[in-house]
């Protein structure tokens, strides 16, 4: 049992056409520690908080566009908390200005099924687990990440970064890793997690070509942590396949993923290497816990 | 400025539960693999050279419909063609060579992760890195690495990456990378030299001053002249020089040459360094020596020039790659066939802009 709660500050977007997002209010509100009765101020920012920013800019240039584009962003906030702090976390919203269309309200029990009900075509949060049971569930959940660099200016972009070990995983390569003592359960993971992650990949990509290959403010990547370079390869096929021609690409080979993820970018074109403007970059990161 | 020695942790077994989980991924996925390619050694152990694409491979032709056509035609050029191997390029002898030396010491120490571990660090499209992972596939590169930046800076990278030297064409990016205290060098072409070169043993010279060393002593020169620096290198040659950009390299390469001196390899050991210096030395030569004896590092062969042109002895020596701050020795490499990278560090730099104004040290008995 849910509670949806439109947002009525915010446009509604046309769910059948937009990329309906749902995050955890944890990641965009601090949750805290002592539950202070009766509080009315608005909620602390939280780690993620300003992803909401990146994919606000995604929309506003989007419409700018084209102001009747409806391959937007469609955010709903998906929250487990005690029935006394929803008035606060709507007002919260309201009043950082986000554009969150609908509250969710649901125990943590039921979050799955309310994600599956809303058609929901990713699921993001900062809790490793939570996102490791949506894709057990075949819910598309991805990790979000906030990048602190404090040392690097960076420009404002969303970045979407894709698993190259999931997407380039075939066959031969799951039975090889079944040799290697991988279970079944981890080696169904992969399957079930390549099927749910093609829906977002094919919508990311239509969204990607709205923008030129220079200045978008989306960023698409392809993140192969511990597979080789023709598994990147693979995965760089399949995604081009599905309509989404990823602007970067690593591979890890075993090397340790966080800094890449954690680092913050200088905004650099290949012509010039002039700092662009302040701001920070945001990614999802659509992976499996190995 | 990050010193070099932070590049690597200070203790490479310290590393957290994810990364060991990754580590143990790529191990059981490379160990499952029916080609049976060599896996690539462990980050914090490993020496770690950054090679850019146009270093790795000729890509002169695609360069210039980049830079008269724009982005977006030179991708769908590689892409149209990403089924043709690019030639190889100016860092492509050197990444053969880093091989051979990989395949000797896994042949002594099978379970060791001290290897030369090369990384592509490009800020090409990743849809360009299908051409380019089809090209070092078609060169059997061991190449696992690559972090392609999609027109970003790949500096932030190189530290991510623990990068312990980065070779690049791009002039303004190595000097970038030196002034993060990443060792750093711009490669320039020199024609066709690869058939000449060693596929035995990795050769590397070094310029002394201002690459392995500081520029202290060049700013001396530079101010005061030949007289004032013979009289101070003599006075103070018991004083060690200060480190430069490219010392932490050379005591990389001497790390894994002591792994082949262990085994009694000393004589077949297939890494080999020298340096050419255009000092004396009869005079000013005694402290550079001195200077790395106090580092506790070996170079194989020192080569006082006095002030003589590099060219022809590079020419006999044929390194796979040549370091030297100064553009005028980097030129006079070049025209002989030498593979030279250009260090941009140090007040060498403030005396190269389009003139060569520099004058051969001389030597004064």
């Amino acid at each position: 049992m849910d509670s949806m709660v439109r947002n009525p500050d915010v446009k509604q977007r046309d769910a059948a056409q937009a990329v309906v997002v749902a995050v955890s209010s944890d990641a965009i509100f601090d949750p805290e520690v002592e539950q202070v009765h009766g509080a009315t101020e608005p909620l602390r920012k939280g780690d993620a908080f300003s992803f909401m920013k990146a994919i606000q800019v995604v929309n506003e240039r989007l419409l700018t566009l084209n102001s009747d584009e409806t391959l937007l962003f469609d955010v709903i906030l998906l929250s487990n908390d005690s029935e006394e702090k929803h008035s606060r976390i709507i007002a919260s919203a309201k009043h950082y200005g986000l554009d969150i269309g609908r509250f969710c309200f649901c125990n943590k029990e039921d979050s799955i099924e309310s994600l599956q009900s809303n058609e929901v075509k990713l699921f993001l949060s900062m809790d490793t687990n939570d996102v490791c049971k949506a894709l057990q569930k075949g819910v598309p959940a991805a990790l979000l990440y906030h990048q602190t660099d404090p040392n690097h200016q960076t420009e404002d972009q969303l970045k979407v970064v894709f698993s190259g070990d999931v997407i380039g995983s075939s066959e031969e390569m799951l039975h090889g890793l079944r040799e290697q003592g991988f279970t079944e359960t981890q080696l169904q993971g992969f399957k079930t997690a390549k099927g749910s992650v093609k829906e977002f990949a094919i919508l990311m990509g239509e969204m990607r070509r709205r923008f030129g290959l220079e200045g978008s403010p989306l960023c698409t990547g392809l993140m192969t942590v511990w597979s080789s370079r023709d598994v990147c390869a693979s995965a760089l096929k399949t995604l081009r396949g599905w309509g989404l021609l990823v602007d970067e690409a690593f591979c890890l080979a075993g090397a340790p993923r966080s800094p890449i993820l954690n680092l913050g970018f200088i905004g650099n074109t290949m012509k010039s290497s002039t700092y662009v403007k302040e701001g920070r970059d945001y990614s999802m990161y659509y992976g499996l816990e190995v | 400025r990050t010193n070099m020695s932070e590049i690597k942790p200070t203790d490479p077994a310290a590393t957290n539960a994810g990364e060991e989980k990754d580590w143990a991924a790529a191990k059981a996925f490379f160990d499952s693999l029916k080609t049976r390619k060599p896996r690539p050694p462990k980050p914090q152990y490993a020496v770690t050279i950054a090679v850019s694409s146009r270093t790795l491979f000729n890509m002169v032709a695609e360069r210039k419909i980049y830079e008269e056509e724009g982005v977006e035609k030179y991708v769908t050029f590689q892409q149209e063609h990403e089924n043709e191997p690019l030639m190889p390029g100016v860092a492509f002898p050197l990444v053969k060579a880093l091989m051979t030396v990989n395949s000797r010491l896994r042949q002594l120490y099978p379970d060791s992760e001290e290897l030369f571990d090369i990384v592509l660090m490009t800020n090409n499209h990743a849809q360009v890195g299908v051409r380019l992972i089809n090209s070092i596939n078609h060169y059997d590169l061991t190449i696992e690495r690559f972090c392609m930046t999609g027109g970003k800076s790949p500096i932030g990278y190189l530290k991510a990456y623990m990068t312990n030297l980065y070779l690049s064409k791009d002039g303004e990016k190595v000097t970038e990378a030196i002034e993060e205290g990443i060792a750093a060098a711009t490669m320039f072409a020199s024609g066709d030299v690869e058939n000449q070169l060693s596929d035995t043993q990795l050769k590397v010279a070094f310029d002394g001053d201002a690459v392995l060393f500081s520029d202290e002593s060049e700013i001396i020169v530079k101010q005061h002249g030949l007289d004032t620096f013979f009289e101070h290198e003599k006075e103070f040659e018991n004083k060690p020089l200060a480190q430069g950009p490219l010392k932490c390299f050379l005591e990389a390469l001497g790390k894994l040459q002591r792994k082949f001196y262990a085994k009694n390899e000393r004589m077949t050991c297939p890494i080999r360094t020298y340096l050419v210096t255009a000092r004396s030395a009869a005079s000013s030569g005694a402290r550079v020596l001195k200077t790395l004896r106090s580092w506790g590092l070996e170079i194989d062969e020192a080569l006082f020039l006095a002030g003589a042109p590099k060219g022809p002895l590079l020419q006999k020596i044929r390194p796979h790659i040549f370091f030297d701050d100064q553009m005028f020795h980097i030129e006079g490499a070049k025209e002989l066939g030498t593979i030279a990278a250009h260090v941009p560090y140090g007040i060498g730099q403030k005396y190269h802009k389009g003139e060569l104004i520099e004058q051969p040290v001389k030597d004064k008995k």
